[in-house]
């Protein structure tokens, strides 16, 4: 079911050939609605970065279940989120979800030793809703992961957050070798300023969870088992995430073409796997601590 | 879960990963009795590896003053609680590690910070074991009432919780050295690791978001230089070396004296099952073995008397290598007591110390004609 594109040719391209596997029914025959097993993702004029616009109307919302992650170890067997409502679309060009559950705390922060933010992810994966999606992909098997983090949301909207959104009130005489800068002054930029990212060995490293400055709250990720996501060089994936009266709305957005190697293209007219995964910082959720989907669903996407 | 075997607790124990020793193991001995709370150590650490911002509340080094010190808080309190009865039957342990004890779902137990917990390093220090309003005391020995300090780094454990806890597989020990690592690229702060390691030696960078861990300087250990802690100490308490994987051990290497053939070094805490690879000369005026058992083993009372022995000019073997602590940057390979001196050699052969076990006294006249003036200090 796979078909290798020739511009680059370790991309993964979902659907061609497909039908031709036959091993999805709903392969290569886009409806145009959900239905129980898996949801549809619409088309529209253009996709919407903005989890408010009025064109997600237009998606036909599925609840998925979500449920404990029992398979790996630290486990999260009493999930905070029991449910989330998805909505799929595409504009021939870029695709987008909007995710959106209940949970009561805002955790947006992960400044503190014990603070976790709450976040969403997307798994698209090729094969059958049985293969290795389950178990975030297989050495032969990649899926990719768009994945929406509060704290990163945070970044994007008031700037990086620092010591200061943690501990306003600390004090400190120098912060070695920047003996030029006033304390409070010192932040991430600071160091790059003055070529001192050795003082911050995740930023000298290049961790992306590091990074000083941030245009999307939405990473694109690899994965080929358990333990194995990686964050791809190419990060086009967009998306914003707000707070209802009850809990987040968060849309995420890619191109439907791939970019980088073991990333996947999905194509109009085919389908793909997909399965959700909600994370509530207050429940201390980080990593494989997090709620699933139950069962992983087939999206047909539409022409 | 693999059966591993794990010497500190004389018997297999569980952990998720096959038995795999380094070839040598970057190993510290601190004897506890000579420790004067300086914290010269902590400073050497911190102005080396952690003085950035998000790395404020980091003390990859720290001392506690022991009953009531503690850093994070209450750390040891906490995971001794958790883990529920332990007891030795013998040399063995009879009890539960952190891993054998591990509730559903979960790789260990582990007590789980926050940040108010980091928030009094220097808890408790210098408190005595007593109330001291309780009773009168007076100067005299053996002491009525007690502490000691601890000084404590990462134990670089051979069974590291830290390392089999991270669920990305971002924490490695070398296999050269046994240098447990923490790879700042991979690391996507999910924090398991502070979770799981017992001793609470991992840390939280706030800036970077993920998390980091002592080094054991590795960058100076490849070059034969030992680490900073170790190379500042003032009490010149900290012997650095390394220890040879069991059944290996060489009588000339003084790591390998101190902790396999007189068996003066003991672990702290070896219930929780990591074998750590900091020992400790237990503290010989604590008057509690109860407590000390808790902390270091069963055998701390064997080491306390052999190390007495040392002290009272019965070996001098010993004494000999307790005084090479500190008394060169080189890492030691080699040792040899000739009469009454003590010779050390590094890796490469070359000799780094040459030192008579009691430095000879030179008194002085009191006064110096030359300077015309008289000396309060003549030997
Ligand atoms: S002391 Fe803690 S951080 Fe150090 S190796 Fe052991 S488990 Fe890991
Ligand atoms: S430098 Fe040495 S004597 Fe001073 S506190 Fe540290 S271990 Fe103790």
């Amino acid at each position: 079911m796979v078909a290798s594109s020739s511009a680059i040719s370790r991309r993964t391209m979902i659907g061609g050939a497909v039908a031709g596997a036959g091993s999805l029914a709903l392969a290569g025959c886009a409806t145009d609605e959900n239905d129980a097993t898996g949801l549809h993702m619409f088309r529209v004029g253009r996709t919407p970065d903005d989890p408010n616009a009025d064109v997600w109307g237009l998606a036909q919302p599925f609840e998925i279940d979500l449920g404990p992650q029992d398979m790996a170890l630290p486990m999260r067997l009493d999930p905070a989120v029991t449910t989330v409502r998805v909505r799929a679309l595409h504009d021939g060009t870029t695709m987008g979800f909007l995710m959106e559950w209940t949970d009561e705390d805002t955790n947006d922060l992960s400044v503190r030793v014990d603070e976790y933010r709450d976040a969403c992810a997307v798994m698209i994966a090729e094969g059958t809703p049985g293969d290795a999606a389950r178990t975030m992909g297989g050495a032969d098997l990649p899926v990719n992961l768009l994945h929406w983090k509060a704290d990163w949301q945070r970044d994007v909207d008031q700037g990086r957050q620092g010591l200061d959104a943690a501990y306003p009130n600390r004090a400190v005489d120098v912060y070695p070798p920047l003996f030029d800068v006033a304390p409070a002054d010192v932040d991430i930029d600071a160091y790059v300023e003055h070529g001192a990212t050795n003082w911050l060995p995740g930023v000298h490293a290049g961790n992306p969870i590091s990074v000083g400055s941030r245009t999307s709250p939405v990473e694109k990720l690899v994965a080929f088992g358990f333990s194995t996501t990686t964050h791809l060089p190419t990060q086009n994936a967009g998306g914003a995430g707000m707070r209802t009266s009850t809990g987040w709305k968060v849309c995420l957005t890619r191109p439907l073409a791939a970019v980088d190697e073991r990333e996947l293209s999905v194509l109009p007219g085919a389908s793909f796997t997909s399965a959700f995964t909600v994370w509530s910082g207050g429940g201390r959720d980080v990593g494989s601590r997090k709620a699933p989907s139950r069962t992983v669903h087939v999206v047909t996407v539409a022409p | 879960m693999a059966e591993v075997f794990n010497w500190q607790l004389n018997r297999m124990m569980q952990y998720p990963y096959e038995e795999s020793r380094p070839i040598r193991q970057a190993a510290a001995i601190f004897d506890t009795n000579k420790c004067i709370g300086c914290q010269t150590c902590t400073l050497a650490c911190k102005t080396c590896w952690t003085s950035g911002n998000g790395q404020e509340y980091m003390l990859w080094n720290n001392v506690e003053t022991k009953p009531w010190g503690s850093y994070p808080l209450a750390w040891d309190v906490r995971e001794l609680e958790l883990l529920g009865p332990q007891h030795w039957d013998g040399d063995t342990y009879g009890g539960k590690t952190i891993f054998e004890a591990a509730p559903q779902g979960e790789r260990n137990i582990a007590w789980k910070p926050t940040d108010m917990d980091y928030s009094y390093p220097n808890r408790g220090e210098d408190e005595v074991n007593v109330t001291l309003t309780s009773k009168r005391y007076h100067l005299k020995l053996p002491h009525d009432m007690w502490f000691f300090y601890l000084p404590r780094v990462c134990n670089h454990c051979t069974y590291a919780a830290c390392l089999q806890g991270c669920p990305r597989q971002s924490i490695y020990k070398r296999p050269e050295d046994g240098i447990v690592l923490l790879d700042q690229e991979r690391c996507r702060g999910y924090r398991v690791c502070f979770e799981a390691c017992p001793y609470k030696k991992v840390f939280y960078n706030h800036t970077t978001r993920v998390s980091e861990k002592c080094v054991f300087c590795f960058p100076a250990v490849e070059q034969g230089i030992q680490p900073r802690c170790m190379r500042n100490c003032i009490g010149k308490i900290r012997s650095f070396g390394f220890l040879s994987r069991p059944g290996e051990e060489r009588e000339d290497n003084p790591i390998d004296f101190l902790v396999h053939i007189r068996k003066v070094g003991k672990p702290l805490y070896p219930q929780f099952g990591l074998e750590p690879n900091v020992y400790y000369i237990p503290p010989i005026h604590v008057d509690s073995n109860a407590f000390l058992t808790m902390l270091f083993g069963p055998g701390c009372l064997d080491s306390i008397e052999a190390y007495k022995k040392a002290m009272n000019g019965e070996d001098n073997e010993l004494l000999a290598v307790l005084l090479l602590a500190v008394s060169t940057d080189q890492i030691i390979h080699r040792f040899q007591l000739k009469g009454q001196t003590v010779e050390a050699w590094n890796e490469k052969g070359d000799k780094v110390v040459s030192m008579p076990l009691k430095v000879p006294t030179v008194e002085r006249t009191p006064y110096d004609p030359d300077l015309n003036v008289y000396r309060y200090n003549i030997t």
